[in-house]
């Protein structure tokens, strides 16, 4: 064991995000260990007030790039919830069709682009095109058919536009879904030679374990692995269903000195979501290739090691992509039909929840008789899963204490990395310095 | 996003949140120069908000791409300055520790190792006042918007 262990990833970016690692031991003794977030508020609630109840998923859309679709949705059910909209069976379809391009779109981003450098060793994806470049290449096609996913049923690759209150103000035509059908069906030997390269380094996923309370959707009418309907549920819930509007019951958030996002807990004194949250609560309800996939790595529901995240992201590639090729011979079966969607303003409160890439996401708004919003409230994945990063800090470190300074800083960040976190979204993408 | 079979050979991309004031300057001079694309029947506007990876699939395989963002350059407040990729170097730290905090530079040079990268890029960086939360650009940004205007345009002929 070392005496004496200083890491201090002080990671800063300038608009509002910062995700801090810092470690102190002194003797063998752990003096410090923090996962801080010295976020600055983001106000983004404040955003959205006086604005029209129309206006808000376009909004909200902007929160994030790579959770538009996510938040557009979330938006635009709080909205139906809080004036009493009910959306068409076809429109929910699209809807859904819409969110998973979204979660092939991050997952695919997440494990290629940040997870899989770890696992091969290499510092970014950049140096690990030489050394793999069929998997980058791969990895990218797969993320440029979620993006054309997403443009044909959002309107855009990111901050869609084509939802609104009620349903939706475009949809694709019957010859352009039988299209994409074809290219999610061509994407899923694609998906598997992504899963052989992960499997490849697997053994570089680290060991590590924490008893953990998983939160997420579930639906059980009819049974589902869901992203987009439902209560929430926890595996300490007895598998009991709390109501979306009751959602603060769940999050509980609280203050923290060491940062100032807010954490978050239920049963425990923390939680976890995302896509081992979903994995563990609603595994027996994935698709055929997604439980073969989640086979192959021997990920199993309970698991509770938080660097599996990554490959319960992988399994949910697959589930994705062969529930959507069912989703679309469904609506091609009915047929496409033209829908007028109406609504009117009315003073009313409605909350909105859906599964981000990166965990379980609310919503919830308030409105005036004119239908313009007097309050919000939002709470993202990410400020949920602090509270767990933390605790798995405090768990973790000891068992590694033994460690050469460098693997320690590498298997902490690396754990934050699996909670694919969204601590700095909405930056410029640019600073530099010039040197000509 | 355009499909690969109607992509055009140039392409301009506003990156930004407009959420943010001068942070979404990319977005808002998009807005205006896609007002003028009668004029400019062989370039694609794209408002690529804050989807930064997706500058890689946007870029694939054209000629010219032209990126406009708000950069911290340690100018003047709402200085534009046109620059290559080769002209600067990166100083973000965070690229490689979230999705959500892309490194446009990293990504050029992900795609020249995948040989999809257009042969020349062209950067329009505006140096930002105020990175509060607003939907407005500053009084600096805004008053200069015409000038940036003519200068992107000017790019493009």
């Amino acid at each position: 064991m070392h005496n004496n262990v200083n890491i201090n990833v002080h990671h800063i970016t300038r608009v509002e995000g910062h995700g801090n690692i810092v470690v102190n031991v002194k003797e063998g003794k752990i003096e410090k260990l923090q996962w801080q977030v010295p976020e600055a508020p983001r106000f983004f609630e404040a955003m959205v007030r006086g604005h029209s109840y129309q206006d808000i998923q376009t909004i909200v859309s902007r929160i994030c790039g790579i959770c538009s679709i996510t938040h557009s949705l979330a938006a635009t059910k709080a909205v139906e919830s809080a004036l009493g909209l009910k959306v068409s069976e076809q429109a929910d379809k699209l809807r859904i069709l819409m969110h998973y391009s979204e979660q092939l779109q991050s997952h695919t981003l997440h494990v290629g682009y940040l997870a899989a450098p770890d696992f091969f060793g290499t510092p970014s994806v950049v140096p690990l095109v030489a050394r793999a470049a069929d998997a980058v290449k791969t990895i990218v096609k797969a993320h440029r058919i979620a993006n054309t996913w997403s443009d044909l049923i959002a309107g855009r690759t990111t901050h869609p536009v084509t939802l609104t209150p009620g349903g939706l103000t475009k949809i694709p035509t019957e010859k352009q879904l039988r299209q994409l059908q074809q290219t999610l069906k061509d994407a899923v030997p694609d998906l598997k030679k992504i899963a052989e390269v992960v499997l490849s380094v697997a053994a570089n996923i680290p060991k590590f374990e924490r008893p953990t309370e998983y939160v997420s959707l579930k639906q059980t009418n009819p049974p589902a692995y869901t992203f987009y309907h439902g209560g929430i549920t926890s595996n300490d819930n007895k598998g009991a269903v709390v109501p979306i509007e009751k959602w603060h019951d769940v999050t509980n958030e609280f203050v923290v000195e060491q940062s100032t996002s807010k954490w978050a807990k239920w049963h425990r004194d923390a939680y976890a979501v995302g896509a081992l949250a979903r994995f563990n609560n609603n595994a027996e309800l994935l698709s055929p290739m997604a439980k073969d996939a989640a086979k192959v790595f021997g990920l199993q529901k309970g698991c509770c090691n938080p660097y599996m995240n990554t490959v319960a992201q992988l399994v949910e590639c697959f589930h994705v992509v062969e529930t959507s090729i069912e989703i679309i011979d469904q609506l091609l079966t009915r047929g496409l039909k033209t829908e007028k969607v109406t609504s009117s303003p009315r003073a009313g409160k409605g909350s909105g929840c859906v599964e981000a890439p990166r965990g379980i996401l609310f919503h919830e708004y308030e409105f005036d008789k004119n239908g313009k919003c007097v309050a919000a409230d939002i709470c993202i994945p990410t400020g949920q899963n602090h509270a767990n990063i933390q605790k798995d800090f405090e768990k973790l470190l000891p068992e590694i204490l033994d460690q050469p300074e460098k693997d320690i800083r590498l298997k902490l960040e690396m754990l934050v990395r699996a909670y694919d976190p969204c601590i700095s979204c909405s930056t410029h993408f640019l600073d530099v310095q010039f040197v000509k | 996003m355009t499909n690969q079979s109607q992509k055009k050979d140039t392409i301009v991309i506003g990156l930004g949140n407009i959420l943010f004031s001068d942070e979404g300057i990319g977005v808002h001079l998009i807005r205006r120069l896609s007002e003028h694309q009668n004029e400019f029947p062989l370039v694609d506007f794209i408002d690529a908000g804050t989807g930064g990876m997706n500058v890689l699939h946007l870029i694939a395989n054209r000629k010219k791409a032209v990126i406009i963002d708000c950069v911290k350059m340690g100018k003047k407040q709402g200085t534009i300055k046109q620059f290559e990729p080769a002209d600067v170097q990166t100083t973000k730290k965070m690229s490689h520790f979230s999705l959500h905090e892309a490194d446009i530079l990293q990504i050029i040079n992900l795609s020249r190792q995948l040989g999809e990268c257009p042969d020349k890029i062209v950067i329009f960086g505006i140096e930002p006042e105020s990175l509060e939360l607003g939907q407005k650009l500053s009084k600096t940004l805004s008053d200069g918007i015409n000038a940036y205007l003519a200068d992107i345009c000017k790019e493009l002929c």
